[in-house]
């Protein structure tokens, strides 16, 4: 890619310009709404003016605990993160690593399992759930956001590990490190970005998910995201609570995503290799 | 039968809360606290009295010692997040708000507690003389048995432009042959000014709203027999006086709004006239939400001419989950005693709950004071109408049926006619 | 593998009682103690997986036979593949399986083509294009329901931001884009190409990034032309890419739900109902556990279904480009 033009450079960049800009208004007028008065938030003709506020963040702390919504949220999301990278990280490596034909069958049934719509498995789960006294609990949905997690964490890693060289694991057992040590200390530290990735995607997905939190929660375990729903379906959309709200939900995670952003490519770049 | 299901339906040991609670009464009554200690957690839809029940709180831990708290949901996951918790035996709430049209499911599936007992032993207390008739029966009773008691009614209302009126020199229609005929002459496209404004979005936006119309026209959903008459020819014939005003006299965007597009159009004055429950009515004066202060007038709503005055009520009524310990229902009842009494009652009709349901709150100095259509109120209570949207336990599916019906007709894909019969025929499956 | 027998000797008695270098059918040369390892490590998520996923999903296999309803469990009887017959006997239903079909091909097409300019775009390392990218991911990573409602409050005809200029310039229908059965389903595959063509660009570079760079060094010197570098050599080694992109978003778009939940409801007379929303409306509204496992079945085939069809095209596509 040698011999680029300064104006090519120049087009480029505007072109990118313009279309980022493009996809961010949106979230911009949300993002606005929550600053201002309610009877500012539409006119006829819409204008984008406004005086600004704070009432639509009043108005949510009056309507909603903000701490708790939150704390639930973190507890569900870092949970679920935690545990399917538990479970996911050695058993990616452990496809990655295995000759056996079937290695490669075992992944993209990991893979399928993520692909499967929520509400075919929501309700069995919730039957389940009931039968053993979860229900209502953080519980219920970190061990839910935990089977969807780890099945697409099994599915990077594998592919992270898979290509990963692995003369040095072999040279750490040549060393006399055990096989536990060998994929503890140095497999696992050597993807190490492939697992941010994973923590990123993890954290995102179950943070974002409602149907399942909206269904399993109860008052003390209620997470952001289904917060969210309040402000939507009532006789009247409170579109300004709904952007104060997002300020809590979304933007943590648009936060965490603009500064682990390279995490976030590198993490599909080993996904596809 | 081959068990397939696990079922746990549980029988609760209700000695030991009995005894409990009897405990507890002797103890902490001499301190005027009967409650002390107790936490009832409230299942609230997130209508104006949910911020409402949430500010009185502190003031019923204050008359009592129970711990209110209270959790506000959209009418989706309140419905949602309260069945599962009643077929779950979670026992997530301990009372929950319960729209009329669900007190047919209530009912057949015992969720909550059956109160007919406690209102006939308290009714002293309660003055139920000074409570509408229409509105006990409809937001509390199925077949004669108090599944939840009222504690917010609304009454259908015409909201309109009194500017608009005025300027065009129109009456406030008094039937719905005016009420079309005055739509269409206060549209004009070319000032962005409209006659009329209803739901048109699929599913339960459109249903309820077609309903309330149908029943001003002469229709029903339900026949003598209390079988669905989906496509009786009155039916047919409102809808294709709804389609019409979809048509002619709505705003181009009506048909995708849903309560929350149809009041923010009246607010931001595109529209003349709109039906409406009339709790919004507060809104439309309070300059912070709205772009039409002062110039909304609100009137009872027409019905067909010739037809006996008949106007929707709806509203919601609370209820106590069945699964909970008695003590437990003991304090919901408490609390739901506490809530309909007269003056807290109107206390919290003054904070903006707008769910006024007493005789005496129609002539109150405070309350009419600060709202002034109350009268309309009270004439829309004496002459009101709980069944328009028949309360059974099919309704669900039936609202769902026509929402589905009545959209298809407004998006000109269907004929009133076969859009009607198609819902008929599937409505009678259901019985 | 030159080190099994190191793993023999620190292993100790277990291997050392047994051939080390065994030939396994399933494992190839490694010594039962790898095998076993390597089994540990897996084992736990496989069952995790199987437990708290497969068995709810053949739980719901097993309820779509009977007429099953959580509001009615006395009436529940087994009704062999009627729930199946009823989604193909309804209107609605079928509707609502075009309209799935036809918002998945379409969104994800689009996005494919649009992600792969955008990709290309980004594809120059530097600093400004990493920020750049940053902030495009931005839709993505916003809870889908918002997505919706954000864009139902902006596309109204009467008083939208966008809506309202659209509809008085005569741009689509006077009643807005989502109202009217020929544009609200195309409305909806723009929304969803706004929220997603940045994942799938990403997902693309990663796989631009990827390539070597002696192949592409190679195509300059022979002078080939921008567009057949493009076609000749960056598709071809970019099928992986490529796949991937194509099986997450697919299968991610069949899901569709929040989106079309919150702005159109499946209106306007069912132009943009979907399965998931017949789905969760069934399931979450109705309780109807029987029907809505049905669906959820049907859905869960479809998926499987299109993912076959990717993968054999894919495989075709590289074994002809590549011969590999």
């Amino acid at each position: 890619m040698s011999r680029i033009s300064q104006r090519q450079i120049i087009a480029e960049r505007s072109a990118l310009i313009v279309i980022t800009v493009l996809f961010l208004l949106p979230v911009a007028w949300l993002i606005a709404t929550a600053y201002k008065p309610s009877n500012q938030i539409f006119s006829v003709p819409p204008r984008l003016d406004f005086t600004p506020t704070l009432d639509q963040f009043r108005s949510v702390m009056s309507y909603f605990d903000v701490a708790s919504l939150t704390r639930s949220s973190l507890i569900i999301s870092l949970g679920a993160a935690f545990l399917s990278l538990l479970l996911g990280v050695p058993a990616g490596y452990a496809l990655a690593r295995s000759r056996s034909r079937l290695a490669n069958g075992v992944a993209y049934f990991f893979l399928a399992i993520r692909m499967v719509p929520a509400i075919a498995a929501l309700i069995p789960f919730y039957l389940m759930m009931r039968d053993v006294g979860l229900l209502g609990s953080w519980w219920a949905v970190i061990i839910i956001n935990t089977m969807l997690n780890c099945a697409f964490v099994t599915w990077m890693m594998f592919s992270y590990f898979r290509a990963l060289p692995k003369d040095m694991e072999e040279a750490a057992m040549t060393d006399g490190c055990t096989q536990f040590g060998a994929f503890f200390k140095v497999a696992v530290p050597a993807a190490r970005s492939g697992i941010i990735a994973c923590i990123l995607f993890c954290v995102m997905f179950s943070w974002n998910d409602f149907l399942y939190p909206m269904f399993l929660t109860k008052l003390d375990s209620k997470p952001l995201s289904v917060a969210l729903l309040t402000a939507y379906g009532t006789k009247d959309i409170t579109w300004g609570t709904l952007g104060a709200l997002a300020h809590f939900s979304t933007v943590p995670i648009v936060l965490m995503a603009l500064f682990l952003n390279r995490y976030f490519v590198q993490g599909a770049t080993n996904g596809v290799q | 039968m081959i068990k397939v299901f696990p079922t746990s339906l549980l029988c609760r040991a209700s000695l030991v809360g009995v005894g409990f609670a009897a405990l507890m009464a002797s103890t902490t009554l001499a301190q005027g606290k009967p409650l002390a200690g107790v936490t009832l957690t409230l299942a609230s839809q997130n209508d104006q009295f949910g911020a409402v029940l949430a500010k009185l709180a502190p003031k019923f831990k204050e008359d009592t010692g129970a711990d209110l708290r209270v959790e506000i949901l959209s009418y989706g996951e309140l419905l949602t997040k309260t069945t599962a918790d009643f077929i779950g035996d979670t026992k997530g709430y301990d009372l929950v708000t319960m729209d009329i049209v669900w007190a047919g499911q209530y009912a057949e599936n015992g969720y909550s507690v059956d109160l007919t007992d406690w209102v006939a032993r308290d009714a002293a207390e309660l003055e139920l003389d000074d409570i509408y008739p229409v509105i006990l029966e409809s937001l509390g009773q199925y077949d004669g048995r108090y599944v939840a008691f009222p504690f917010a009614a609304y009454a259908n209302v015409l909201a309109y432009r009194k500017d608009l009126f005025e300027a065009a020199e129109l009456a406030v229609p008094a039937t719905m042959e005016d009420f079309v005929a005055d739509a269409k002459a206060l549209t004009d496209a070319s000032k962005n000014q409209y006659g009329f404004v209803a739901n048109g979005q699929m599913g339960p936006a459109v249903a309820q709203d077609w309903m309330q119309y149908n029943s001003q026209l002469g229709g029903s959903i339900l026949g003598a027999d209390g079988k669905p008459a989906l496509n009786s020819p009155e039916n047919v014939h409102s809808l294709a006086v709804y389609k019409e005003l979809f048509a002619d006299t709505a705003p181009p965007g009506a048909i995708e709004y849903d309560w929350g597009g149809r009041e923010e159009s009246f607010r931001q004055g595109l529209v003349a006239m709109m039906q409406t429950w009339s709790v919004g009515a507060p809104g439309y004066s309070d300059p912070a939400i709205s772009n039409v202060v002062g110039k909304v007038g609100i009137a009872p709503a027409p019905v067909a001419a010739g037809m006996a005055p008949d106007y929707g009520v709806g509203g919601w009524g609370m209820a106590i989950n069945a699964d909970i310990t008695p003590a437990q229902q003991e304090a919901a009842w408490t609390f739901i005693k506490w809530l309909v009494s007269k003056p807290i009652h109107k206390e919290f009709n003054l904070e903006g709950a707008g769910s006024f349901m007493r005789k005496s709150q129609m002539t109150d100095p405070d309350l009419l004071a600060k709202f002034d259509f109350l009268p309309v109120i009270a004439k829309t209570y004496e002459n009101g109408n709980g069944e328009y949207r028949p309360r059974i336990p099919q309704y669900p599916e039936l609202q769902d049926l026509l929402g589905t019906a009545v959209n298809s007709v407004l998006a000109g894909a269907e004929e009133p006619q076969a859009a009607l019969d198609e819902a008929q025929a599937e409505a009678e499956e259901l019985f | 593998m030159s080190q099994s027998g190191v793993i023999d000797q620190q292993d100790g008695a277990l291997s050392q009682s047994r051939p080390a270098r065994r030939r396994l059918p399933f494992f190839g040369s490694y010594t039962d103690n790898r095998r076993l390892f390597l089994f540990c490590l897996g084992a736990p998520a496989v069952l995790y997986v199987l437990l708290v996923g497969v068995w709810p999903l053949a739980q719901g296999v097993w309820y779509s036979f009977f007429d099953y309803n959580l509001l009615k469990p006395n009436r529940t009887k087994f009704v062999g593949l009627d729930n199946y017959v009823d989604i193909f006997a309804d209107r609605s239903a079928r509707q609502a399986i075009l309209n799935t079909f036809q918002f998945t091909i379409f969104s994800v097409a689009i996005q494919l083509v649009l992600g792969f300019g955008l990709a290309l775009l980004l594809w120059r390392d530097s600093r400004f294009n990493r920020i750049c990218l940053a902030f495009l991911l931005i839709p993505a990573t916003i809870t889908p329901l918002v997505v919706g409602l954000i864009y139902k409050a902006l596309l109204g005809a009467d008083y939208g931001l966008i809506g309202y200029f659209l509809a008085n310039a005569g741009i689509g229908p006077r009643t807005g884009l989502m109202t009217d059965g020929s544009t609200a389903p195309w409305t909806l595959i723009l929304i969803d190409c706004w929220e997603w063509t940045p994942l799938m660009a990403l997902i693309l570079l990663a796989g631009l990034k990827s390539l070597p760079s002696d192949v592409l060094e190679a195509g300059q010197a022979d002078g080939a032309t921008s567009l057949q570098r493009f076609t000749m050599l960056i598709v071809p080694l970019m099928l992986p890419s490529i796949f991937l992109a194509l099986v997450l978003r697919t299968m991610d778009a069949f899901r569709v739900f929040d989106t079309v939940y919150v702005t159109t409801g499946g209106g306007p007379n069912d132009a943009t109902n979907t399965l998931m929303l017949l789905a969760v409306k069934e399931g979450l509204q109705f309780f109807n556990v029987g029907y809505a496992s049905a669906i959820g079945n049907v859905t869960i085939l479809f998926i499987a279904i299109m993912a076959s069809v990717l993968i054999f095209c894919v495989r075709r596509a590289d074994v002809r480009i590549n011969g590999r």
